[in-house]
């Protein structure tokens, strides 16, 4: 099966950086959730702490005083954080994976294989979803035994790994942006010159719904599709967000495959 | 059997001309040189052949079938090297032959022998990453991907750039060998000597169009060679009157140039008859060529 080749081919590349972002996540999440109890040992005091800062200043972090000092609430404020690394990584992949064969100039080398660009696209899209999977798994599975170590009372694992997969809609989102981004630039010399505005941007977009509150925002940036406070109060996703994110990622994928599918493969040399 | 054929191939890079109503027809078993100085669309045209670049107008079939609706399923039974091979650096020359034979549908087992007699031919060691070889065994890669599935059509854009002359060598022979088992080969090249060599039948493009299209035995006859003679004494002019086929006759104190276009008897007649201390005879390039015999 020529799709199986590429994507096994892709999911060989990436394996040692992929390795290197989960270990980033495990021991992330790991030594951020060890602070919990030293957080938590004197409630009054923190409390005092994080009430001498402005309000501004806090609600651009993330942080509620009501929720912070609860396993999810001190989870939440930093899945923010760990959302913006997501998307990095995401966003990385989604550009890296088609735009290196033209950077790398073995275009030509795979192109004139017996494949289609509609496989070699879905081959690619396919392995990338893989790798944002398995991080995915191990991210949700480090932040929930870490949990589990460093909180003194039980929590709920099912709304637990219900807000540790948020981390997967926002890496998909970023994902198929990238992919986009990587068929509509001519040749990508450096991701990360693509992959750090395009996060920073919707992460800023972000401070700004916290900071001056302006609902529409929300549906802009996809770091605030996933309020923690509303999954635990009901169990769910804010639905009418999702279906944003749907949206936004159908059009981009059928903008990437008709673009690739229509653009020339301009000589390496 | 065409195995080759475009009507009316037109391909333009927004307002630039790439190649214009190009008609081509490359029959079954044949090796077809496609000639022209760079940039005269000689990639532009395989590059639409093999699909990565689409035509502006005007169709190609390859074995019989459209080159932009069976695109993959003609690609099956093609081999093709480009002008600059580049691969993925991180791999050893072995994984990138495996991945590139795992694109065809023929048995892995028989690609794998190939592999390995292909780079025994070629001395090409299997186990070196790509990125520390040398371009010349990066270009002996390139040959055996461009083999390994024993391909029924054989496309080489300008491929023996980075091969010293032995290699060359064996490549060809390589190429005459897989051209005695029916293998169509469309070789493309600026070197007018290596299409000589190894060529049927030839094509020469210029501005994105074809200019000649002739059996390489009869351009040869036709085309010019220039002759550079030194003597020992003054040769006079009147010795080479009335000869056809010389152009740009210059004759100084102790030498003689000229260009000649015919048989090659009939001016080696004339060259014996002179108290010569030297001589070079050289083909002319491209240039001379488009100049003196097609323009």
């Amino acid at each position: 099966m020529r799709i199986a080749n590429i994507y096994k081919q892709e999911l060989k590349f990436y394996r040692r950086s992929t390795i290197i972002w989960m270990l980033v996540f495990a021991l992330g999440v790991f030594g951020y959730l060890s602070l919990f109890n030293s957080f938590t040992q004197d409630v009054a005091a923190t409390t005092k702490i994080l009430e001498g800062m402005p309000p501004v200043v806090r609600a651009a972090l993330g942080i509620q005083l009501k929720s912070f000092f609860s396993i999810f609430g001190f989870f939440g404020y930093l899945l923010t954080y760990f959302w913006m690394v997501g998307a990095v990584q995401a966003s990385n992949l989604g550009i890296g994976i088609n735009s290196k064969e033209v950077s790398g100039k073995t275009a030509d080398f795979l192109l004139s294989k017996p494949v289609s660009r509609f496989k070699v696209l879905t081959s690619k899209l396919l392995a990338a979803l893989t790798l944002i999977i398995l991080t995915n798994i191990v991210f949700s599975l480090s932040s929930y035994f870490s949990a589990l170590i460093f909180s003194k009372t039980s929590f709920d694992a099912k709304i637990f790994f219900l807000v540790c997969s948020s981390m997967f809609f926002v890496q998909l989102f970023f994902l198929v942006l990238g992919y986009l981004i990587s068929v509509l630039v001519p040749k990508v010399k450096t991701v990360i010159a693509y992959s750090l505005p395009l996060v920073f941007g919707f992460f800023i977009f972000g401070l700004l719904d916290s900071v001056i509150g302006v609902g529409a925002m929300r549906y802009i940036t996809p770091f605030k599709y996933f309020d923690v406070m509303y999954i635990i109060a009901h169990k769910s996703f804010e639905y009418e967000y999702l279906l944003v994110e749907a949206a936004v990622i159908v059009v981009c994928l059928i903008a990437t495959y008709i673009i690739y599918l229509s653009k020339d493969i301009q000589a390496a040399a | 059997m065409n195995i080759i054929e475009t009507k009316k191939l037109t391909k333009y890079y927004g307002d630039t001309l790439g190649i214009k109503d190009l008609d081509l027809d490359i029959q079954q078993g044949e090796i077809f040189g496609f000639i022209g100085p760079n940039g005269a669309g000689k990639s532009t045209t395989i590059r639409t052949l093999l699909g990565l670049i689409h035509p502006t107008a005007g169709s190609a079939t390859i074995f019989g079938k459209d080159i932009t609706k069976f695109g993959p399923e003609i690609k099956e039974e093609i081999g093709y090297l480009p002008s600059e091979v580049f691969y993925y650096d991180n791999m050893k020359a072995i994984d990138l032959l495996r991945y590139s034979g795992s694109f065809y549908k023929k048995d892995s087992k028989l690609i794998e022998k190939r592999i390995k007699e292909l780079a025994k031919y070629l001395d090409l060691d299997l186990k070196r990453k790509i990125d520390d070889l040398s371009y010349g065994n990066k270009k002996k890669v390139g040959i055996i991907q461009g083999l390994l599935h024993e391909p029924k059509l054989i496309i080489l854009d300008e491929p023996t750039g980075g091969l010293d002359p032995l290699m060359q060598q064996k490549f060809f022979d390589l190429l005459r060998e897989e051209n005695k088992k029916g293998v169509t080969i469309l070789f493309s090249s600026h070197i007018l000597n290596e299409v000589q060599k190894l060529c049927d039948r030839v094509a020469i493009i210029k501005d994105g169009k074809i200019i000649k299209v002739d059996s390489i035995r009869s351009l040869a006859e036709n085309t010019h060679k220039r002759f550079m003679l030194e003597t020992a004494v003054r040769v006079d002019k009147s010795r080479f009157t009335g000869i056809k086929g010389i152009s740009d006759l210059v004759i100084t104190d102790n030498s003689v140039s000229f260009l000649f276009r015919g048989h090659i008897n009939e001016i080696t007649k004339i060259i014996a008859s002179l108290n010569l201390t030297n001589m070079l005879v050289e083909e002319p390039d491209l240039e001379e060529i488009f100049m003196h015999y097609y323009v």
